[in-house]
């Protein structure tokens, strides 16, 4: 174990898969067919359209690739894939987190749910958003070109919120916080803020509200097609979305279970603390960041030069420690995942 | 001889893999306390992991990468504690608890306590506590004021939390930093338990709740059966405790985890129920030795040594996980292993974390918010009272014109209540602002001062009175050693503002003897970050006290306010009935800033300069009329505040090339006369400079007092003299 490095494991949300990722799971996992087929194959029988179907698409397309249901199970079966391929020899995963639907995946990396049980929360999760989702998401950066985080501007941001019904934060992902609101509050925050360059705030495509209370009925109902006893406890320490840890053997299944269909669905997440916990309580050589995609990474780096870990002050800084001794392995990206793959 | 637990041994391991688990201490079921199998494994990781931190800081310390390696091993149980109470229920601690913060972080998502205690360990900068001043065991945001070297001193204040929290439910305050319904917890050890500050603060509260009063605060003894190298009497802690009055006892054994949660729940039931205090009496080991330079083996068998091993608490909640069926041994093993390599991996990081590299640095957090005060424009103030009247009147009525604009403000000590002090100085304030704002204490410095921090903890601006200044000097570790060092060991982020009305010095009439009429202020003036202030008169006692409550309100401070007794009732300066020593409208033309000093000048171009303060003014001034019948002209300059020294002001009150005389009623050894002297000779200040000071010497009864004290005469000689001397060399 001495020579392992000590990884703390990512998953990314939606939208980490784009076109860039078309082909995917036949670039890099054609030898986990098994478990994509697997996968696949409950999909099927749900009615969802099979990711590799998906992935070998000639051309992407948003209306196939980025739906919610889609787009959340092609990144599941990438990410697990992904998951398995890391390297065990290298590296020893001292603790698990992931952003939003990254959360679902970290659940099944962790053992927390099987892998056949975490495919059907995302699907069962895509297939609810599409049909009962309501309102949208809002991308704010606020943080300055060097990834710092403009204080005042996110005091701003946080006014604007309160001051406009139905309107709330989502995910704080360091430099960028996802705003989300009912449609009006969306048109009402866009028309209030601009980002730190001036230019208007990017709704986030077939996105809802998640994260908020406007999706109180969704969690509802995902509490009665899911139950508690399809989650177990992690084999790995998982962190959620309020940076709390989950441990193997300590961990209440049940808690977890209300954790993830409750709170995790109507509260902020707090992606930016999950990493931030990761980093100071499991002190990590690195971390991997599965894919699909490598668009986590922006933030990951945010939340380190947040923190201040290791002196990672800011995009400069980071910048520099990657080409030293990269403290992030994005998977999604050639030049590292072959840091991190066995194969 | 399973082998003794160390750094280079782990004498838990070795036990555990050999199945070597001690017997069960109680009949109690882990059901019967209420704790779930997921329960016992979540307070036995919490265990592991202040185990760990003990023993990676120990490691690091043989690297030089870890300092202070006093640990919590043997003491784990108190995770119990944590568990059963609130994480809003104010907590100052011992330095064994390292296992309370770490689960007490647990009830907070996001926190991170391992991270955060192992920068405490290795002294980083980056330590969010205390930043890298000293290892501490504290979290703002899960009320844990940080404690250093906690011999018992942090009880006083412990007591004065519990009872602000009965206050402040009482007044129905909304300011409130604790919840009306919290109770206060503090820890400490059997050998402390015997220290004349614990013994004060558990009389204290025992006294409290004695009268019916509500204090809520739970005494946690964790009783180890050593102080250092002492051996506590069998029973000792539970013969002296048992049955005091006033003193619920309850106990248990927190080698046992159970057992502990069971006793915490009892003690926390009285305490928030009832709001009566609880002495909370756990048995415990101690294993390691007392510090990392402690070597056991000097004064305890190998024996003794092992068998203080076999009763490691984290063997008595392995063997509850095992008996419950909640992990096998295997299990057990696996979560130890995992959390070990966590904890080595986060100390070795934090071991590279910057260190404090400068004084300044290291000096940021004595006074953070220093300056927050802005100095008040020159513009006239109202006199606080409506006629003339003389000091102890204008502080009573200062006092009365601060409460009236702050509800925060409680004032309190010996008979301070329906007496109104024993110079008058608080007449008529309980009446005015009633018993629970205005009150007696018991006859005890400590908690008096203790009661001013803890209060202090929960937003109120506490004004505690010191009858006497001989009187500070038994209880002066509660401003030197707490109140004035919370800030520093917290990185500025507990504060504990008050203002210390202190009677002293001397010249008292009619009431002599030294305890009545001391005349040594050297305690204070060493003391980083605090105030001492000192008026000379009615008027500037009112206006220097309003600049005093506002230091501590705006910039956090302690401020020790310097009454002195002799001038309470005076009221002429140079001749009977002259009442130029009362308070008068004319006087309050400029407020008294801190930082800056009075200046009476002469009537003509001044040949000398006479710096002085308190009582030393009043006889200055007199001297300088007398002078001024002799056509010597000498200016006066109140220093009104003694620490920390106002010299750039005083520099430019300075008239240049004229002789200077500084008249000091303190002792010649340790007064501010030699202070002053050595300032002004660094500032390049030239001319003459002598002193007169009383004498090295106590103050007797009666006439005989004025033979060892400056008397105004003596002022006239020694300015004449120095004017003299000053013409003869020209």
């Amino acid at each position: 174990m001495a020579n392992k490095k000590r990884a703390l494991v990512v998953f990314p949300g939606r939208g980490s898969y784009a076109a860039g990722e078309l082909g995917y799971l036949e670039r890099h996992h054609a030898a986990r067919a098994d478990l994509v087929g697997a996968l696949d194959d409950a999909r099927s029988l749900a009615g969802a359209q099979p990711t590799r179907e998906l992935d070998s698409l000639p051309k992407f397309s948003p209306s196939k690739h980025l739906p919610g249901r889609n787009a959340s199970n092609l990144i599941y079966t990438c990410a697990q894939a992904d998951f398995a391929a890391i390297n065990r020899e290298a590296f020893e995963i001292v603790a698990i987190c992931g952003n939003s639907l990254g959360w679902y995946l970290a659940l099944a990396a962790s053992q927390a749910l099987s892998l056949k049980n975490g495919a059907k929360l995302v699907d069962t999760m895509g297939h609810l958003m599409e049909q009962k989702g309501v309102g949208g998401q809002l991308l704010c950066p606020i943080a300055a070109e060097n990834w710092r985080i403009d204080s005042a501007f996110r005091e701003q941001v946080f006014a604007a919120i309160a001051r406009t019904p139905n309107a709330f934060l989502s995910i704080d992902l360091a430099g960028t916080l996802v705003l989300a609101g009912s449609d009006a509050a969306v048109t009402a925050l866009q028309k209030e803020l601009r980002a730190p360059d001036g230019s208007k705030l990017v709704q986030l495509p077939k996105h809802a509200a998640f994260h908020t209370p406007l999706l109180e009925h969704v969690a509802q109902e995902a509490r009665q097609l899911m139950t508690p006893a399809l989650f177990g406890s992690p084999a790995a320490p998982l962190i959620d979305g309020r940076g709390h840890i989950w441990s193997p053997f300590s961990c209440d299944a049940q808690e977890l279970y209300r954790y993830t269909l409750g709170h995790q669905i109507v509260e902020p997440y707090d992606f930016a603390k999950s990493v931030e916990v990761g980093m100071k309580e499991f002190a990590p050589d690195c971390i991997i960041l599965a894919g699909p995609g490598s668009t986590l990474g922006a933030p990951i780096a945010q939340s380190l030069i947040a923190c201040n870990w290791q002196d990672i002050v800011d995009r400069q800084a980071f910048m520099d420690r990657q080409k030293q001794e990269p403290i992030l392995l994005s998977m999604g990206r050639e030049d590292q995942r072959k840091l991190v793959c066995q194969d | 001889m399973a082998g003794a637990i160390t750094q280079s041994q782990d004498g838990f391991l070795l036990r555990l893999e050999k199945g070597l688990l001690p017997d069960p201490l109680t009949n109690l079921t882990a059901q019967e306390a209420a704790l779930t199998k997921t329960d016992l494994i979540e307070l036995l990781e919490t265990q592991f992991k202040s185990r760990r931190l003990d023993l990676e800081s120990r490691r690091l310390a043989t690297q030089g990468k870890s300092y202070y390696s006093i640990g919590s091993s043997g003491h784990e149980g108190n995770a119990a504690l944590a568990r059963v109470f609130n994480v809003d229920d104010i907590a100052f601690l011992h330095y064994r608890s390292g296992a309370f913060l770490i689960e007490r972080a647990r009830k907070v998502a996001g926190t991170t306590p391992l991270w955060d205690m192992a920068l405490s360990f290795a002294a980083s900068a980056e330590d969010p506590v205390s930043g890298g001043r000293h290892k501490v065991i504290g979290s703002k945001e899960l009320f844990v004021p940080p404690q250093t070297s906690t011999i018992a001193s942090h009880l006083p204040k412990a007591v004065g939390a519990a009872f602000s929290i009965g206050l402040s439910k009482h007044q129905r305050r909304e300011q409130a930093v604790l919840p009306n319904d919290s109770v206060a917890i503090c820890s400490f050890g059997d050998a402390s338990s015997n220290h004349s500050t614990a013994q004060g603060a558990f009389n204290a509260a025992a006294w409290t709740a004695y009268r019916g009063l509500p204090l809520p605060l739970v005494f946690v003894c964790e009783d180890n059966g050593i102080g250092i190298s002492v051996p506590t009497p069998n029973s000792w802690v539970e013969a002296n405790f048992r049955n005091r009055p006033g003193l619920d006892y309850i106990s248990g054994d927190a080698r046992d985890i159970v057992d502990a949660t069971r006793a915490a729940r009892e003690a926390e039931a009285i305490a928030r129920q009832t709001r009566r205090p609880v002495f909370l009496h756990l048995r415990t080991v101690r294993l390691m030795g007392h510090a990392g330079s402690d070597l056991e083996a000097q004064y305890r068998t190998k024996d003794e040594i092992e068998r203080e091993a076999d009763q490691d608490p984290l063997l008595h909640s392995a063997r509850r996980l095992i008996e419950t069926g909640a992990a096998s041994i295997d299990d057990i093993a696996a979560i130890y292993a995992r959390i070990s390599d966590q904890v080595a991996s986060v100390m070795d990081k934090a071991a590279t974390r910057p260190k404090l590299a400068s004084a300044a640095e290291v000096m940021e957090s004595i006074t953070p918010a220093a300056g927050a005060h802005e100095k008040q424009a020159d513009q006239a103030s109202a006199s606080p009272t409506a006629k003339p009247q003389h000091m102890s009147r204008t502080i009573s009525a200062t006092l009365a014109e601060q409460m009236e604009a702050d509800a925060g403000i409680l004032l309190f000590g010996e008979d301070v209540g329906k007496k109104g002090g024993v110079y008058g100085a608080t007449t008529g304030l309980q009446k005015q602002f009633g018993a629970g704002r205005v009150f007696d204490t018991l006859l005890d410095e400590q908690t008096i001062l203790g009661l001013a921090i803890g209060m202090a903890h929960n937003g109120y601006l506490p004004i505690p009175e010191i009858q006497f200044l001989a009187y500070v000097h038994n209880a002066e570790d509660q401003i030197r050693g707490e109140a004035a060092t919370l800030s520093f060991f917290s990185n500025g982020q507990f504060t504990n503002p008050m203002v210390i009305r202190i009677a002293g010095l001397a010249y008292q009439k009619g009431f002599g003897g030294h305890f009545h009429n001391d005349n040594s202020v050297a305690v204070f003036r060493d003391i980083p970050g605090i105030v001492l202030a000192c008026p000379s008169s009615a008027s500037e006692a009112a206006m220097m006290l309003r600049e005093c409550i506002q230091l501590a309100r705006e910039e956090g401070r302690v401020v020790v306010f310097l009454e002195p007794i002799a001038l309470y009732g005076t009221k002429d300066l140079h001749e009977d009935g002259d009442g130029l020593m009362l308070c008068h409208a004319d006087q309050f033309g400029k407020p008294a800033s801190f930082g800056e000093v009075a200046t009476y000048r002469a009537a003509a171009k001044a040949q000398c300069t006479i710096i002085t303060y308190g009582n030393g003014t009043y006889l200055s001034r007199r001297a300088q009329k007398v002078l001024a019948s002799q056509s010597i002209s000498a200016d006066v300059i109140d220093l009104r505040w003694l620490a920390p020294l106002p010299i750039d002001n005083l520099l430019d009150q300075i008239e240049d090339d004229v002789p200077i005389l500084i008249a000091d009623e303190c002792r010649q050894t340790g007064s501010l006369s030699e202070e002053l002297v050595t300032r002004l000779r660094e500032s390049d200040v030239t001319q003459s400079i002598r002193r007169i000071t009383g004498d090295d010497s106590f103050i007797p009864l009666g006439p005989a007092a004025n033979e060892v004290l400056i008397a105004d005469q003596d002022i006239v000689e020694a300015v004449s003299k120095l004017v003299q001397e000053s013409t003869d060399g020209q």
